[in-house]
């Protein structure tokens, strides 16, 4: 894992970008620990002042300090998006293993409910959600429903990849040598599917901050939880823009553009390594 | 000496219709660090005649199909030609495809050149129909109208025992002997001068490459082209080809007409692939060689063969043995055959 | 000609499991849970003004009747459904008393309108661009395309098109920046209206075509870097094919068939960016419909339009599929 690490450092500067940006905003998340105003006060700093040396970025016209309210909005974010891209791992790991390994109808089922979910449009399902729960949605809650909608597309890529494994030697082997179906799957799979469901946790968390910036920059999740999307929606109810307090609004926009950035490169840069044609013209030269 | 000599002059024969001279194609590949550098094709010399069908045979490492990759044209990074000639009767003064403006090599391509591949499942654009392929491939070489030209296309394609239907097919509705020959109908419908043709038959099963062998054959005869045949299977080549040429490691290690081959193997590779082949009657436990063909990235100094060779002398491990003419036409590269030339 | 019956079955089987599930979960996500969607609406109607009890006590009868919160589950079970295969949601609280289906039937020309246009130009231009990117690797102009759309491609749709909104509304403002027409023109085939439409139209489909395009491009370069390796691309190459043949109908004509396949299975996530920048330009679609819907506690209006996106995503994702088999003859073996 180091030796990936090292070897995509050293040689893909799409991976090197991607971890200095995604570097740089889980080093902001971290600094929330270290801010000197609680998130949920408001009118603790004189408001409306523009970016200058005491608030770095500003302050909002509810009296917050931009920078260290945005520490917790990324914080939130980054949590949420880790939350959601976790439990749908899980849910894609299995369903995906399962469906590749076992075949037959049992594949069949699971795949025509897997690609029911992929071209489900999510939006006005989760709105509707929110409508029905109201004041009771929660950031936590808002993430379990969306891990147990956006498993889909990760589940068809886990189960190619478990095709493809359940024809090799060392399965028969495996099946010959009385190891079980779970024990196969978790022992044997498993970690050749895990670069694939690192690169696929990159890509979910994209899309879920995404939707979760969505909905909240809509008022459609629990807005008094700082998060990207809420700092936007707060500085759109005061209209920020027009009254130009451009820096209530830029600079979650900025910070969340290179979550964004980051994460997909680190995507790309893991498919790029390991796309098996890439793979091949790193073997055997080690000599 | 050089290295590899320049063949002598033969004013008897009629000029070749292929000339490779000194032929050197490597690969040079670097990817996250790991840098390497094959020399897939590593000075080869050999002419093939006209109306011959020139056998190369080799393993599947041995850099033959990199050779007429080359000799074909089909040069793409990492793959360069780092030196040597390929003359074409019908592209002279150029020294190969490679180097040739891009309007010469396409009028060549298919009314000179043409090619049989590997893997005749795949050859074939699978969203296309027959017809469209057909006028694609041969259209701008046929100077007829279009129905001449497709009434030239069947009557082609009978040629291979295909029907006119075929045309309208899409390649996954034929069978695999269908395609077969709807591809071997293919590259011969412009008449070319030379043909090559990679593994054409590896992937069949024996009665469909025994008819696909046939139909080669026949076609060769009729249209007196010129065949460059590749294929590791030493049976094919002894049933098809000419004269045959031997690769091991990048580097042809032996020439002679294959009846001569067959009888006489001068090279102790060659005498190993012939004797390692079933005969009839024959119940003699065959020893194997020892050890395996070595990597191009990093072969072996001197004769590339010796760490296996049974003959081997010391200097077959210090310097590289030249192709030498022992015999009118039949050429081997080899020490232990023709003395050490050193001075 | 079986397999493409079997084809065709498979999907139309597929199409309505997605509906199936899609109203399924409706269902669940407004009987299942613990809150009561009626007392919901009734709160968010009534917060901002002083309403009569009795005229809130007639609304929560009249809702609950509408709905079919009473009786048994089974019984509300069926008569959700019931109202849904026949379209019918009801009056909306907040335009009363229009039907929903009324207010959905005005907003849906224009929220498919735009979809359709922006994207079919955002799938052709991509997989165009793409196509040409993987085939002229060495391309400068090309490559730095690439660059663009990896930047575009992870932003989310609502900060693309706020970018679009300040560069547009405030910095540039050559563009108009909200509604889907100019206000005194009447909604005839006049030619003043319908170009007023189209430009009305420019921003919200240039940020469905810039966050779309990305993912297109990208796809397709990676596609197509794969298809030149083929044998059949090799082959004709060798075969001296010309070249302009070998772009299209060999290299880009087989690298669409799987983007084809992408599109359907994309069309869900296009309709989410599309609500989106609906309400972000003020454009008078399905998605300005719903978000303001829910900000009116309108619970018919809210379900009626989650329910005709589900379907309506659902019969587009079938007309692809159902064109696939053009693309693909190889369908019909399968």
């Amino acid at each position: 894992m180091l030796r990936i690490l090292r070897d995509l450092l050293r040689y893909n500067p799409e991976f090197r970008i991607g971890i200095v940006l995604v570097g740089f905003v889980l080093i902001l998340s971290v600094l929330a620990s270290f801010s000197p105003y609680p998130p949920d006060q408001v009118y603790v700093v004189p408001p409306d002042v523009p970016p200058s040396p005491t608030y770095w970025f500003g302050t909002t016209s509810r009296g917050q300090d931009v920078f260290w309210q945005l520490t917790f909005a990324i914080r939130n974010t980054l949590l949420f998006g880790g939350t959601v891209a976790l439990i749908s791992r899980v849910l894609a790991l299995v369903i995906g293993l399962v469906s590749g390994y076992k075949g037959g109808w049992i594949d069949r089922v699971l795949m025509s409910i897997n690609d029911t979910f992929i071209v489900m449009p999510l939006l006005p399902i989760l709105v509707l959600f929110y409508f029905v729960m109201r004041d009771s949605m929660s950031w936590l809650i808002l993430a379990l429903i969306m891990a147990c909608l956006g498993w889909a597309y990760d589940a068809r890529l886990i189960r190619s990849v478990a095709m493809s494994l359940k024809t090799r030697e060392f399965t028969q082997s495996s099946v010959f040598s009385g190891m079980s179906t779970r024990e196969i799957l978790v022992q044997e799979h498993l970690p050749y599917v895990m670069p694939i469901v690192f690169s696929t946790t990159m890509n979910n968390m994209v899309w879920s901050i995404g939707l979760e910036v969505t909905l909240s920059v809509l008022g459609f999740t629990d807005i008094n939880t700082p998060t990207i999307g809420g700092m936007i929606y707060w500085a759109n109810q005061h209209t920020a823009m027009v009254a130009g307090i451009w820096w209530w609004i830029a600079f979650p926009t900025a910070i969340v553009v290179m979550t964004f950035i980051g994460l997909f490169l680190l995507a790309v840069s893991m498919n790029e390594y390991i796309d098996p044609r890439s793979r091949l013209s790193r073997m055997g030269g080690a000599s | 000496m050089t290295a590899s000599p320049a063949l002598p002059a033969r004013p008897d024969a009629a000029a070749p219709i292929l000339a490779v001279r000194d032929l050197k194609a490597h690969f040079r590949t670097n990817h996250f660090g790991v840098k390497r550098y094959v020399k897939a094709v590593d000075g080869i010399s050999f002419d093939v005649r006209r109306g011959e069908i020139y056998g190369l045979a080799g393993e599947s490492s041995s850099g033959k199909t990199t050779l007429i990759k080359t000799i074909a044209g089909a040069i793409k990074p990492p793959l360069e030609v780092v030196g040597g000639t390929v003359d074409f009767a019908f592209l002279p003064g150029y020294g190969g495809l490679h180097r040739a403006p891009p309007a010469e090599v396409a009028r060549i391509r298919w009314r000179h050149l043409s090619y049989i591949m590997q893997g005749s499942m795949n050859v074939l654009n699978p969203v296309r129909r027959l017809r469209a392929t057909f006028a694609d491939f041969a259209r701008s070489h046929i100077d007829a109208s279009d129905r001449q030209f497709e009434q030239a296309v069947v009557d082609h394609l009978a040629r291979v025992k295909l029907d006119a239907s075929v045309l309208t097919a899409y390649p996954h509705e034929l069978s695999g002997g269908m395609r077969q020959r709807a591809t071997i109908a293919l590259a011969t419908i412009c008449r070319p001068d030379f043909i090559i043709a990679d593994e054409p038959t590896t992937a069949l099963d024996v009665v469909v490459q025994k008819d696909v062998l046939g139909m080669i054959r026949g076609i060769q005869r009729e249209i007196g082209s010129s065949v460059l045949f590749v294929t590791h299977d030493m049976g094919v080549h002894a049933h098809l080809t000419d004269r045959l040429g031997i690769m091991y490691a990048g580097r042809l290690v032996e020439e002679a007409a294959t009846a001569e081959i067959f009888r006489r193997p001068l090279h102790p590779y060659t005498r190993h692939l012939i004797s390692s082949l079933p005969r009839i009657g024959d119940d003699i436990q065959r020893k194997g060689l020892e050890g395996s063909p070595p990597s191009l990235a990093d072969p072996p100094p001197g004769c590339r063969f010796h760490p296996r060779c049974p003959l081997a002398m010391a200097a077959c491990s210090e310097r590289v043995p030249d192709m030498v003419e022992t015999e009118p036409d039949h050429r081997v590269a080899c020490f232990a055959v023709n003395g050490d030339q050193a001075p | 000609m079986n397999g493409y019956l079997i084809y065709i079955v498979r999907r139309l089987g597929q199409f309505v499991l997605v509906v199936f599930i899609g109203i399924n979960l409706a269902y669940v996500i407004t009987h299942a849970t613990p809150i009561d969607p009626v007392e919901q609406s009734i709160s968010a109607a009534t917060s901002f003004g002083n309403t009569a009890p009795d005229a809130i006590e007639q609304m929560r009868t009249s809702l609950r009747e509408l709905y079919g919160l009473g009786g048994s589950p089974v019984e509300q079970y069926l008569v959700f459904w019931r109202r849904i295969l026949r379209a019918d949601f009801g009056p909306s609280m907040s335009a009363f008393p229009t039907p929903v289906s009324t207010l959905i039937g005005r907003a849906l020309p224009w929220t498919a309108g735009l979809l359709m246009i922006s994207t079919i130009i955002t799938w052709v231009l991509g997989n165009l661009l793409g196509g040409l990117a993987g085939y002229y690797q060495k391309s400068r102009g090309l490559k730095l395309m690439g660059v663009i759309a990896m930047g575009l491609h992870p932003i989310p749709y609502y900060i693309l098109a706020l970018l679009l909104l300040i560069v547009f509304g405030f910095l540039w403002p050559v563009l108009p920046i909200a509604g889907g027409s100019a206000m005194n023109l009447p909604q005839t085939w006049t030619w003043d209206f319908i170009s007023s439409v189209l430009m009305h139209a420019i921003l919200p489909a240039l940020s469905l075509i810039l966050i779309g395009i990305g993912s297109w491009f990208l796809g397709m370069r990676s596609l197509v870097s794969n298809v030149v390796t083929e044998d059949y691309v090799v082959y004709a190459e060798l075969g001296g094919v010309d070249r302009h043949r070998i772009l299209t109908s060999y290299v880009m004509r087989n690298a669409l068939v799987p983007q084809v396949t992408g599109l359907a299975i994309s069309l869900g996530g296009i309709f989410n960016g599309a609500v989106i920048t609906e309400k972000v330009f003020g454009y008078p679609g399905i998605g300005s419909l719903l978000v303001d819907a829910v900000y009116a506690g309108d619970y018919g209006l809210v379900l009626g339009v989650t329910t005709i996106s589900i379907v309506g995503v659902s019969i587009g994702v079938l007309a692809i599929d159902l064109l696939y088999p053009l693309l693909d003859p190889r369908v019909k073996v399968r």
